[in-house]
């Protein structure tokens, strides 16, 4: 029997703010398989629990989140230098630190959560350095080192030294030009594979260290007919082809982190000084000249130009900018001049928080992926016993030379490449994030892309996202004086249209507010109300009329607001472009009011009206289909959080603050979204359909079925290391 | 201050962000089901007193 290891662990609750919240999360832990004792404590908002498994701590948060109530963790994004096949034995190893809830693969990084009461990030970062791996925390500061570099430099080398050994016929030469090759040139291969081995997996690297090494030693055993060539043309080959991919992820990658390298002209007392964009501070003066990327996110100071801003709205005509002005790090000035007060730097700037988001968004994970998961385990023990089988079958009953038999089994393992299956996804999401960042669109949860392929319905909020959001009030009767004062307190869009009405200021006291309801307070030392008509009638005596907005004073209805919005153009578009392609469209607001009913006459589709943040979760619930919600992220954040796929629409700068899976820069981009979320998860299907047929197609024929056709170790390689290049380009095509 | 939750009698902090208004009294809820159960009907809590959470 196995040794069963208790974990006690301690999580920090928030929202805990009377004893029955104690004991339903109390109650939701204890559900929670596993879990052998809880203890919540409602003062100090922490939660002690013991389980069986550490591996349930995912469970135990959900669970904590489902009652209602939420843990504080911390997340973080580490670099791993690994190939793309690796990664996920990575994640699983972070998965097995203590106080590490969950983790998210991406290409080369993982994101990771922990619980901080337990673990840290330095502390997973020195496990994953323990087991012989390469980490580090993804920041601004430390730009990753370019791996194209080091393996140019390395194919630079083996280039040379491999042509030589081609040049000389003398066995000894060889064996001398071929050393640099094999053992600087391929050292990332062998050292890849003595690390995949410690930790009880396999790669890529084994395949190609182990096939050259052979051919590599064998050769030092048969000096007379050496295959010094054919090892050193190997790993050439090989690195030739791991060069290119490297470029060409790099250019993938290439224009989203450009801040990076901008310099910035930086206004001080002893006049202008060049500077590092990451070296500016908030409050900060830069000057812009024409043509010039703008460094840091800010406020014009001074200047007027024109800017090109389509990184971050898709627009591509440029915006005049003046005095006041905001403007977005890594948007160019097309002409003028501009003095800029930063405002935002570094990680708080957008393009960063772009950054981060489709870093996290890389990490997508089809239910494809499961089968290619599988593949990838098997994949290496496989092609060894292809190779032996082959060796044996050749040597043994075909009855053919040592060194044919030797060059085959070297061929076979040449040939194999698991990379295709670790390149299929990533790139094809790379590849497809960076098209639609060029439209504006931030896509942060990958799996958004093949969730919005299910899609049944939409429903969309209709302030600030149907309509312009500009509430204006289009008529009024009796007091609106005192509700004027008491809606400058609040930011709610009507609040903000009915705070214009009045002349003077009233003294506030008492000020509270209901979400989606309305606002109370004593004005003059008078109750006063305003709200929504239902909510005010519940509360007052009188006449509501047709009002969409009522004002009680001490308990008598007095005050009558009607409102207006105007429809967006765009939306009257987007919802008949819906409504053609077959989607259920319905529209859902806070708003009560009769207005609410002429938006949904004007588009043609149901209105549900009146409802709070909370009912819109419900109608979603309610409506048993897959949903994207479309709404401002703010203020919709439950329902966008509860959708199947939650489009959150932007007005500002700060990402960080919207909810959502996706966020979008205006309604008109939801076509060209749907388009190329439906092309991005096709490439990644046809990327791993082209990886599955290439290695069954090229295995065969090294193994040398088609004799006397067959291909050289070298040919092999070449073959094998055009596979991932190829899924690369293809996934450029999109 | 302290408050009494209409639904189910427990105790509540003024700072629940679960609160309404009715007939012009402010009433705060421990939950978001508390206080749906009492928009529902509110005079039957106020007539009947607290029923345990809903």
């Amino acid at each position: 029997m196995g040794l069963r290891i208790k974990k006690e662990e301690e999580l920090k609750i928030v929202g805990m703010h009377c004893s029955t919240c104690a004991s339903t999360v109390s109650k939701a832990i204890k559900g929670v398989q596993g879990v052998e004792d809880v203890n919540v404590n409602l003062a100090s908002g922490e939660a002690k629990i013991v389980v069986q498994d550490k591996r349930k701590l995912k469970d135990i948060i959900n669970a904590v989140r489902k009652a209602g109530y939420d843990v504080i963790t911390q997340k973080f994004n580490i670099i791993v230098e690994v190939s793309e096949e690796e990664i996920l034995k990575v994640k699983e190893i972070t998965e097995g630190i203590d106080g590490v809830i969950s983790v998210r693969a991406g290409r080369d990084n993982l994101l990771v959560e922990v619980n901080p009461m337990t673990t840290s990030p330095e502390t997973v970062i020195e496990e994953l350095k323990k087991r012989g791996y390469k980490v580090k925390v993804s920041n601004l500061k430390q730009s990753r080192k370019s791996d194209f570099k080091d393996l140019l430099t390395r194919l630079v080398i083996s280039s040379i030294f491999t042509s030589l050994v081609l040049l000389f016929p003398s066995p000894v030469l060889q064996l001398i030009f071929s050393l640099p090759v094999q053992f600087y040139s391929g050292l990332r291969f062998h050292k890849g594979m003595i690390r995949a081995f410690r930790n009880k997996t396999t790669n890529m690297d084994v395949l190609v260290s182990l096939s050259s090494n052979i051919a590599w030693f064998y050769s030092l055993f048969s000096f007379n007919n050496p295959f010094f060539s054919a090892s050193s043309l190997l790993i050439t080959f090989i690195l030739l082809g791991k060069t290119l991919e490297a470029y060409l992820k790099e250019r993938a990658s290439e224009h989203i982190v450009s801040l990076l390298n901008v310099k910035a002209r930086k206004v001080t007392e002893k006049g202008e000084i060049e500077v590092n964009a990451s070296d500016l501070k908030p409050g900060d003066i830069v000057t812009v000249k024409s043509g010039e990327v703008i460094p840091a996110d800010g406020v014009v100071d001074d200047g007027e130009g024109y800017v090109d801003e389509s990184i971050y709205t898709g627009e591509a005509v440029p915006t005049r900018k003046k005095k006041g002005d905001p403007v977005v790090g890594g948007s160019v000035l097309n002409s003028g001049f501009l003095r800029v007060y930063v405002t935002r730097t570094g990680e708080r700037t957008y393009l960063f928080q772009v950054v981060e988001a489709v870093r996290e968004a890389e990490a997508i994970r089809l239910p494809i992926q499961q089968l290619v998961d599988k593949i990838s385990e098997v994949f290496v023990p496989t092609i060894i016993a292809v190779s032996i089988t082959a060796f044996l079958t050749w040597f043994y009953i075909l009855h053919f030379p040592l060194s044919f038999s030797v060059l085959i089994a070297v061929a076979v393992l040449a040939s194999a490449c698991p990379c295709g299956f670790g390149l299929a996804t990533p790139m094809a999401i790379i590849v497809g994030l960076r098209k639609l960042l060029k439209k504006g669109i931030v896509v942060r949860h990958g799996e958004a892309l093949e969730k919005l392929k299910e899609v049944e319905a939409f429903v969309f909020d209709k302030t600030g996202t149907i309509t312009k959001g500009v509430i204006k009030v289009s008529r009024y009767e009796g007091e609106v004086e005192l509700a004027s004062s008491l809606e400058k307190l609040s930011n709610h869009p009507v609040a903000r249209a009915i705070a214009t009405l009045g002349k003077e200021r009233h003294d506030v006291r008492e000020f509270t507010e209901f979400k989606g309801e309305g606002v109370y307070g004593k004005v003059d030392g008078k109750d006063v109300i305003v709200g929504k008509r239902e909510f005010v009638m519940k509360n007052c005596e009188g006449d509501g009329k047709d009002a969409d907005v009522l004002v009680c004073v001490n308990g008598r209805i007095s005050g009558y607001i009607w409102l207006e919005d105007e429809i967006k153009e765009e939306a009257v578009k987007v919802v008949s472009f819906l409504k053609e392609q077959g989607y259920e469209v319905i529209v859902a607001t806070g708003d009560s009011s009769n207005f609410a009913d002429r938006v949904g006459e004007t588009l043609g589709v149901k209105v549900h009206k009146g409802l709070s943040p909370d009912d819109k979760v419900e109608l979603i619930r309610s409506l048993s289909k897959r949903v994207a919600f479309v709404g401002d992220g703010v203020n919709d954040a439950m329902a966008l959080k509860e959708a199947y796929v939650g489009i959150a629409l932007s007005t500002g700068t700060e990402i960080a603050k919207y909810a959502g899976d996706i966020i979008i820069p205006s309604l008109e981009v939801i076509p060209s979204l749907l388009k190329q979320s439906k092309r991005t998860v096709r490439k990644i299907k046809e990327n791993i359909a082209w990886a599955l047929a290439y290695n069954s197609v090229l295995v065969p024929i090294a193994s040398g079925m088609l004799y006397p056709f067959y291909l050289p170790p070298e040919y092999a390689a070449l073959a094998m290391s055009m596979n991932s290049v190829s899924i690369v380009l293809w996934s450029f095509v999109q | 201050m302290s408050q009494t939750c209409p639904v189910c009698g427990m105790e509540v902090e003024e700072t629940s962000p679960f609160k309404t208004m009715y007939k012009g009294t402010m009433y705060y809820f421990c939950s978001n089901g508390c206080k749906k159960a009492f928009e529902k009907d509110p005079e039957k809590y106020l007539r009947e007193g607290p029923k345990g959470m809903p």
